[in-house]
């Protein structure tokens, strides 16, 4: 092969300079130019998202498997250092958790008799799926993950994605075979919560950080530090009840939330089936969509031979 | 007549493999990488794919491959069309507009110079999503990422001239 030289590109050539100053403005504009459609189409930018992200979760899901097992074993060396001290907290917490086993159980008849009392209208059932992250995009501007599971395992938009922990984010695209998942600390991500004992309504707003904010607080609303922070349910998008976090932080720059996902680790999601159909009813307003389209068609295809 | 055609399959590898392996390496910076803190300071690979081969080859990197880069880049990132772009364009216009400067310069200077070109595009990236998506969106990050960016450089650099080495024995 030839070394490369300054005379490769040739731009002496006045012609080519034009041609490649124009190639620059073109492109310039065409990148303007979807940022126009990225702000008024948003179907079209779902679709074309979701088309691509189809293509590669198949590839990261491979690769990202030895990247976990690495993971996984430097976590085992970690596990193995700390064995003893571990299992004694283990057992001490194991003891602790067991009397919780009998207060839940105790409770949960408790409650299923008062339910049965006052002929309450139970929440619809849940089910789960549970997929594997295979791809955070990482950078400033988004918080977001891909999912190897999509429309063929059961899911759809708006459901709520969980870990162990907590809640994690909401399904906000949804591909044939992958998925991505909004976090709860995305500046898109509005969830309505109740906080704390006495149940003060609020909207968690994620702002990118790690920490997101509670907004529109009630006046009366007395927050201290460390109460939880869970779904209410309101909207009809999650279900309530979901742990979220606790209140970290309140003070003049406003109520900040440390959720209780640990971020580097999230390697599966439980993402929760809640059949219930909420304000986002994303089937029925797409039906619509789909429908006024054909009846269009149908009125042009009408016009069409008269004129 | 076979060896021709292996000879020109070759020579069309040749010619796209940085636009490729700049591709795979934006694919590849999705992969999670389970490491705290880390995420949110990911470097910008892309643009050290799209500074490295406009500096040093620039016909193998033309244009097109720099939208079409930032273009997938942006798919993927699941944030807002365009700005990604527009910083991996600049990044190359600047390459381009002062290519003689690059001819004789040391390794250590075009660092130099790649520190000041990822600052524009990222500065331009940062700019144009807080304009699309009409808030303020906190720079610190940015800044953070930058600096990894930066410090990764070398590491991608190297990697790159090896390939670059092994590819015309």
């Amino acid at each position: 092969m030839n070394k490369p030289t300054g005379s490769e590109i040739r731009l002496a050539s006045p012609l080519k300079a034009w041609a490649s100053r124009f190639a620059l403005l073109l492109l310039v504009g065409a990148a303007f130019g979807l940022m126009l459609i990225g702000r008024t189409n948003s179907f079209l930018v779902e679709e074309t998202r979701t088309a691509v992200t189809d293509m590669v979760t198949p590839i990261l899901d491979a690769v990202s498997q030895p990247v976990d097992t690495l993971s996984g074993v430097i976590d085992q060396a970690e596990a193995l250092a700390n064995l003893q001290s571990e299992n004694v907290a283990l057992k001490e917490q194991n003891a602790r958790l067991l009397h919780w086993q009998a207060v839940a159980r105790r409770l949960e008849a408790e409650n299923a008799a008062l339910r049965n009392l006052s002929q309450m209208v139970p929440d619809p059932q849940m089910r789960f799926i549970t997929a594997r992250v295979v791809g955070d995009p990482g950078g400033a501007f988004v918080r977001s993950v891909l999912i190897n599971a999509g429309e063929r395992n059961g899911i759809a938009k708006g459901q709520a994605a969980t870990t162990g922990a907590g809640l994690a984010g909401r399904v906000a695209e949804v591909g044939l075979r992958s998925s991505r998942v909004l976090l709860v600390t995305d500046i898109n991500s509005r969830i309505p919560v109740v906080v704390g004992q006495g149940r003060d309504r609020a909207v968690l707003a994620g702002d990118n950080t790690d920490a997101p904010q509670l907004l529109y607080l009630g006046p009366t609303a007395k927050l201290r530090i460390g109460d939880q922070v869970t779904t209410s349910g309101h909207g009809g998008v999650f279900p309530p009840g979901l742990p979220i976090g606790v209140v970290s932080a309140v003070g003049d720059t406003g109520v900040r939330v440390e959720p209780f996902v640990d971020w580097a680790h999230m390697e599966f999601l439980r993402i929760v089936d809640f059949e219930m159909s909420g304000i986002l009813d994303f089937q029925s307003v797409e039906a619509a969509r789909a429908a006024s389209a054909e009846a269009e068609t149908a009125a042009a295809a009408a016009e069409g031979p008269g004129q | 007549m076979r060896q021709g055609v292996l000879h020109r399959l070759d020579g069309v590898a040749r010619t796209i493999s940085p636009f490729f392996v700049t591709l795979l390496l934006v694919l590849f910076a999705l992969l999670p990488l389970r490491v705290t803190d880390f995420a949110p300071i990911m470097p910008a690979v892309a643009l050290v794919g799209v500074f490295f081969w406009s500096v040093h080859r620039p016909d193998l990197m033309p244009i097109w491959a720099v939208f079409l880069i930032g273009f997938v880049q942006d798919l993927l990132a699941g944030g807002v069309w365009g700005p990604g772009i527009l910083g991996l364009l600049l990044a190359h216009a600047l390459v381009v507009w002062q290519h003689r400067f690059f001819l004789s310069a040391s390794f250590i200077l075009i660092w130099c110079v790649f520190m000041l070109v990822a600052a524009a595009a990222m500065a331009v990236t940062w700019l144009f999503t807080c304009l699309a998506m009409l808030t303020y969106i906190d720079p610190d990050p940015v800044f953070f990422q930058f600096l990894m960016t930066v410090a990764l450089y070398p590491v991608l650099a190297w990697l790159f001239l090896r390939g670059q080495r092994l590819f015309q024995r």
